[in-house]
């Protein structure tokens, strides 16, 4: 393509090609979201040597089945569930299942207020706030404020009861506002 | 003065907020706050809470995209990883059989193989990029006839009618010489507009005008 550069075409053509087999428009989709897909992974998962895996893997899957994704200029947040379920995956095998005990408390760290308080921006500070909160907490939220699952989805994701779900998810917003609140 | 705001909030029960929970007032929120109700959108504690959520809700995309550009850009020996590991075969769709020369031959043109051919013909035409293209009809039976759709991206200021003819010309001249496809016709849908190129070593011009 002697006069067009793929790297500035938007998310729907290059996800159009892809979908046909172009690998180079493929190629250019990892190198805008491996970032961001790492970041994801790197909050789920914490820093292990696992992100690079579970990424690419997240890749392949999601090239397998380019055919299903409906709307193309939606392929960043349907990369984004992709990777959140293989994460969700790698939490089972390491574990079993949920941590039980996990479900049962819900009040963050005690020197919490005091960490989201001296973050310098409010992205630090929600940073700091969701680091605080229990993990299933954590989990649910994420998946219901960035990747705008339904409570029926995030139950299914994780195995748990819908009504589960919907406590975790009440304790997370009650947290998470509270925890806020010191950031100003 | 955000005082008492910040005191009300932090109490989060329904006596605190005229009667609701605050996941009902994420719930309506997720709803687009509609039904519109009453209940809530005159409360001011309500509302106060509403924002709050807003607010999270952003900053909670926000911190990620944060987090996304504080990562170190994806390793290019990592990049050859993963796309070594990718199978061309689950992109490759349904074998296109190309006519016999001889009476025990049997070819096959895969159609990722057509679609490829399609893509880099089109795209060599100044100004369009192709997004996808479609063969319809029974392309794994040599004879039947075949309708192609290309979607294409077009560069703002290219003249749209004359550049769809052109790609729909060229497309079906490379198929008649490529391939044994019948192609009954060659649609092409323009998608989207590429934005005017404002990059100077296209136009040395621009450059030192500027």
């Amino acid at each position: 393509m002697p006069h067009q550069s793929l790297t500035e075409l938007e998310d729907a053509v290059l996800a159009g090609r892809s979908s046909d087999g172009d690998v180079r428009a493929f190629e250019v989709l990892i190198r805008r979201y491996t970032p961001l897909l790492r970041a994801y992974a790197r909050r789920t998962l914490g820093s292990t040597d696992e992100l690079d895996d579970v990424v690419q893997e997240t890749f392949i899957t999601a090239w397998n089945r380019l055919d299903r994704l409906e709307d193309h200029a939606r392929v960043k947040s349907w990369l984004m569930r992709i990777l959140s379920r293989k994460c969700i995956d790698r939490i089972r095998a390491r574990r079993d299942h949920l941590d039980v005990t996990d479900l049962e408390v819900a009040a963050p760290a005690d020197d919490a207020p005091e960490r989201v308080a001296e973050a310098r921006s409010r992205e630090d500070a929600v940073e700091a706030a969701l680091a605080a909160l229990p993990e299933a907490q954590r989990r649910c939220w994420i998946m219901k404020e960035v990747l705008e699952y339904r409570y029926e989805e995030i139950a299914e994701e994780l195995d748990l009861p819908t009504s589960t779900v919907r406590g975790l998810l009440s304790r997370a917003r009650k947290n998470m506002i509270r925890l806020m609140e010191a950031w100003r | 003065m955000t005082e008492p705001d910040s005191a009300r909030l932090d109490a989060l029960e329904p006596d605190d907020l005229d009667g609701h929970t605050i996941d009902e007032l994420a719930d309506y929120l997720d709803a687009g706050m509609t039904p519109a109700d009453p209940s809530i959108d005159e409360s001011p504690a309500c509302q106060n809470a509403l924002a709050a959520i807003v607010r999270l809700r952003q900053s909670s995309l926000g911190a990620l995209e944060a987090a996304a550009a504080a990562e170190a850009p994806a390793d290019e020996s990592w990049i050859g990883g993963v796309l070594a590991n990718i199978s061309l075969e689950a992109r490759a769709g349904r074998d296109v059989p190309l006519r016999p020369l001889e009476p025990t031959e049997r070819g096959v043109m895969t159609e990722g193989a057509i679609r490829s051919l399609i893509r880099t013909t089109a795209d060599a035409v100044p100004g369009v990029v192709v997004a996808r293209c479609t063969l319809d009809g029974d392309v794994d039976q040599l004879g039947a006839p075949v309708r192609v759709s290309v979607e294409v991206a077009v560069r703002e200021g290219v003249a749209i009618p004359a550049t769809a003819t052109l790609v729909r010309s060229t497309v079906a001249d490379v198929l008649d010489e490529q391939t044994d496809l019948v192609v009954d016709a060659v649609d092409v849908v323009v998608r989207d507009l590429l934005p005017r190129r404002t990059d100077p070593l296209d136009d040395p011009a621009t450059e030192e005008d500027a």
